[in-house]
């Protein structure tokens, strides 16, 4: 879905980061290694359409996607507010991490791109993670 | 009871530390990685898993493009269709024109040309104007004519400007008859609903007498007012029978007014039988002819 929003209608930034979300969850589901693998192959993805800084999404899919699976092991249950800070942290993370591998002639300045950017992104990411959530009732068979 | 203590890690969980561990050292390595190597990557990437998303992407672009080339089509269509009605008003224009030339050639130096002038304000519908008087020779009860034939009469003239009506005025009248002089009566106006479906009749025929459909009908020439043989309009069907004595015949007019702008009149010279204008059988077929199409313009 993702990738068709983005990649095939090219709706572009209007279109939430689906794979970051996709990857949190995951993470949550999955080992950290094989969070870790996941994070790395969908990172992948990213990069193989991103003209510059490649391996910057690879390296930064990876690291949130290990760190989300840590997060199951230090924090238990799916309150609202936890599952809204763990997908606004991790994809404002995950672009922090972007920002950091990017270099410096490539990334855009601090405040666009991981505060303003950052902080919009992870605010849609944890909207349209509830959503899916809700949606595909996963909340309700993890609290069962 | 053993002591407090730290819980030991299994080893399914170093392992998956390690994995982790190895994946984020892969990742940073790509960054990396010679440029062609990290091209190769992508580039299979691409042609492998998001060759679907990328082949989508593609036809929706073509899609947008091909919408845009056909709003830009469709805007030099319309502006052709603007540039070619312009151009068949005018080449409507320049046949009238040749054809009143050739008419005016014929007639001699006998009828006026003139262009006609509509006021376009209310009443003045079936009136018009004509930058010709009394200073050329136009005189009131002079006819007004087309290559077509009958346009109306002249009722007022002033020394360099007449007036004038069409046989769309309610007082039109003219005598008339039928092309082969077989029978005799007089073409008057019947107003319709819209101006548009104004129609003539020839009224007054004598009911033993059968004109048919197609057959032409020109002035006569007996009130005075028109000379004999400027062609009317063409019999379309039988408009009223009284009793067993009358009959009135719907008349399909030769000229419309509404698209005239050039016509020529008659002065004083032009004799009392003018049918030689319209005699020739190419003319008077394309008069049916024309006739024909306008009325047909007109019934749609």
């Amino acid at each position: 879905m993702h990738l068709l929003l983005h990649v095939g209608f090219g709706i572009g930034r209007a279109a939430p980061d689906l794979l970051t979300v996709a990857l949190l969850l995951g993470a949550r589901e999955l080992g950290m290694g094989r969070a870790a693998g996941l994070g790395l192959f969908l990172g992948l993805l990213e990069d193989a359409l991103s003209v510059l800084a490649f391996g910057a999404n690879s390296l930064a899919m990876t690291i949130v996607a290990a760190l989300g699976a840590v997060t199951k092991d230090l924090f238990v249950g799916d309150s609202t507010l936890f599952l809204v800070s763990y997908f606004l942290i991790g994809k404002w993370t995950r672009d922090l991490v972007h920002w950091l591998v990017a270099g410096e002639a490539l990334r855009q300045p601090f405040v666009d791109h991981v505060v303003v950017q950052g902080l919009t992104g992870g605010a849609y990411a944890a909207v349209v993670g509830l959503l899916l959530l809700e949606v595909t009732g996963l909340r309700k068979e993890a609290a069962a | 009871m053993p002591a407090y203590g730290r819980e030991p890690e299994t080893n399914a969980g170093r392992q998956s530390g390690m994995l982790a561990v190895t994946f984020v050292i892969l990742a940073l390595s790509l960054s990396y990685l010679p440029a062609p190597a990290q091209q190769r990557i992508a580039w299979t990437m691409r042609a492998t898993v998001l060759r679907p998303f990328l082949v989508t992407q593609d036809r929706l672009a073509s899609a947008r493009m091909n919408a845009r080339d056909v709003e830009e089509l469709m805007a030099k269509m319309d502006s052709m269709t603007a540039a070619l009605s312009t151009q068949a008003a005018l080449s409507d224009e320049n046949r009238a024109l040749r054809r009143l030339l050739d008419l005016s050639e014929r007639a001699g130096p006998t009828f006026l040309p003139a262009t006609v002038l509509r006021a376009g304000t209310a009443g003045s519908e079936s009136m018009f104007l004509v930058a010709v008087g009394s200073a050329q020779g136009v005189y009131e009860g002079a006819p007004v004519v087309t290559w077509n034939g009958l346009v109306g009469v002249i009722r007022e003239v002033q020394k360099e400007i007449s007036r004038g009506m069409d046989w769309t005025h309610p007082d039109f009248a003219a005598s008339a008859m039928l092309e082969d002089g077989t029978m005799f009566g007089f073409v008057e106006n019947r107003r319709g609903a819209f101006r548009e479906v104004d129609r003539l009749v020839l009224d007054g025929t004598a009911y033993n007498e059968e004109a048919l459909p197609g057959t032409r009908v020109l002035t006569s020439g007996l009130s005075g007012v028109y000379p004999r043989g400027i062609p009317v309009g063409v019999i379309d069907g039988v408009e009223e029978t009284q009793g067993e004595w009358r009959k009135s015949y719907w008349l399909r007019p030769m000229v419309e007014p509404g698209q005239v702008t050039h016509v020529l009149i008659a002065t004083r010279g032009a004799g009392d039988d003018i049918s030689a204008l319209w005699s020739a059988d190419s003319v008077l077929a394309t008069l049916t002819s024309d006739s024909a199409q306008a009325t047909g313009r007109r019934r749609k």
